[in-house]
């Protein structure tokens, strides 16, 4: 494993400690939901865990209607762990809402996350939540503004975007880039579920996939993706910008923190590789002449190595079939399924049967 | 896109499940324990792709006696490799902070980010907040 890798593994457990105390001081820490979690395994009926369960539920439901509430982040975790068993615990919502509302930094996270996997997008709730996310985006403090456009890329009711879409679309502007593509992808999540109210920002859009950081980039290959799934034909004029992209990545021009076990920004190869092969479907064959170059050498640089690199190449197979034939391509293509099959490892078969399938 | 996420144990417990899309509470024990059952069945020499109903499942298997199951509807890369790195030393205790790191690669079943010091960085930050 490589000196990065192995850096940050050993650096993880110390991180989600919640305290700095090393070894079993951290399960006291959060002793009320091991003691749970520890029960729960050991128990061998379902009828079992019912019960515990909801001695467990009534316990909590006790303990969030009192005005100590001190402990609500951690009774919040617990209901969390309660829900995803599949015990409803619906009492607790509000009380998750304003977590987010009041609490101090971790304990915001916490509400927004239970907020997240509690709520759906339709739940009358979620209107109360909008004041705070409002609110945070508008804060100094940059993991608060974070924290809400995390929240609203995961859900938000449809009739509240006009609100809050102005302030979205000026974190497109923000000096970190974390926000930016955070604001990039919240933008996309309007996109799915409110085309309309989207449309006059189309050249924000342009600007992002221009950014000079990779990561408010590839955010903004997200929303490509989808724009070009709906209308190849009005983004043909990107070919070539996104071929550059792709050339500067297979070239090793990004930092070196986004490679992954040595090869540069492979996810973002394959988001490419699929816009491509989407731009060159049903081509007469000037897109796809653009393309030849570059489909040429990923197919050369992914080595048949690494899992991540057969999943390039698969792409790039993909690819090549789509779009307007080069017979010289296809061969190589060709040559690349014949290894998946032909390989002893048993999911690259399976890949290697599903691209002669198809 | 990922329809949902899950990790379990050995005796098919889950221990984190996050889901991308709505999914009502009451089916989703169901579901679980459907697919688990079905992954949990076969054995080391088969491919990590199943297909159950209409999705199609990639899992892996960890010494720690962690499964891990993502649902997608359309499989067209493995990326298992990724939440191997992050969940290969995880404390399945500390489930917030697991599912803030989730949350930060994964959002409405696209991988957003895969860059490790990215994505550890607000947890990071919110971490010293606190104990600063």
């Amino acid at each position: 494993m490589s000196d990065v890798v192995e850096k940050t593994l050993t650096a993880l457990p110390s991180l989600l400690s919640l305290d700095s105390q090393p070894g079993s001081a951290k399960l006291s820490t959060n002793s009320k939901l091991g003691n749970l979690i520890r029960g729960i395994t050991e128990l061998t009926s379902k009828h079992e865990e019912e019960k515990l369960i909801q001695r467990e539920l009534l316990s909590i439901k006790e303990q969030v209607s009192s005005p100590n509430t001190t402990m609500m982040k951690e009774l919040m975790v617990r209901t969390i762990y309660c829900e995803m068993l599949g015990y409803q615990a619906s009492f607790s919502y509000i009380h998750a809402i304003k977590l987010a509302q009041q609490g101090n930094v971790l304990e915001k996270r916490v509400g927004y996350l239970a907020v997240s996997l509690f709520l759906d997008e339709s739940h009358e709730l979620l209107l109360l939540l909008v004041n705070t996310v409002l609110k945070d985006l508008q804060s100094t403090n940059l993991i608060e503004v974070c924290m809400a456009l995390t929240v609203v890329s995961q859900m938000f009711p449809k009739d509240m975007i006009p609100a809050i879409l102005p302030l979205v679309e000026e974190k497109l502007s923000h000096s970190k880039e974390i926000i930016r593509r955070k604001a990039v992808l919240a933008l996309y999540k309007f996109y799915l579920i409110a085309p309309n109210q989207v449309q006059h920002i189309h050249n924000k859009f342009r600007k992002a996939l221009c950014d000079k950081d990779p990561g408010v980039m590839s955010a903004s290959l997200h929303i490509y993706l989808q724009l070009i799934q709906e209308n190849p034909e009005g983004y043909k004029d990107l070919t070539v910008s996104f071929v550059t992209i792709l050339k500067q990545v297979v070239a090793g021009k990004l930092p070196m923190d986004f490679n992954y076990h040595c090869v540069p920004a492979p996810w973002l190869q394959i988001h490419l590789l699929r816009i491509l092969s989407l731009l060159g479907k049903n081509d007469q064959r000037y897109t796809s002449e653009i393309m030849y170059e570059i489909l040429d050498e990923s197919l050369r640089r992914a080595e048949m190595n690494h899992n991540i690199t057969y999943a390039i190449l698969y792409e790039c197979v993909k690819c090549i079939y789509t779009i307007h034939p080069k017979s010289d391509l296809l061969e190589k293509a060709a040559k690349c399924i014949g290894n998946f099959v032909l390989s002893s490892r048993i999911n690259l078969k399976y890949l290697g049967k599903n691209q002669k399938k198809k | 896109m990922i329809k949902f996420v899950l990790m379990v144990n050995q005796q098919g417990q889950t221990r984190l499940s996050r889901y991308y899309e709505p999914v009502e509470l009451s089916r989703r024990a169901a579901l679980e324990a459907a697919a688990v059952r079905c992954c949990l069945s076969r054995n080391k020499d088969q491919c990590s792709f199943v297909e159950y109903k209409d999705f199609r499942l990639v899992y892996r298997q960890y010494a720690l006696s962690v499964f891990l199951l993502i649902f997608m509807f359309n499989i067209k890369s493995n990326f298992v490799e990724v939440l191997d790195k992050y969940f290969s030393r995880v404390i399945m205790f500390n489930l917030d902070s697991v599912h803030v790191i989730l949350d930060e690669m994964i959002q409405n079943g696209h991988i957003v980010e895969t860059n490790k010091s990215r994505v550890l960085a607000p947890l990071t930050a919110i971490n010293k907040m606190v104990d600063g």
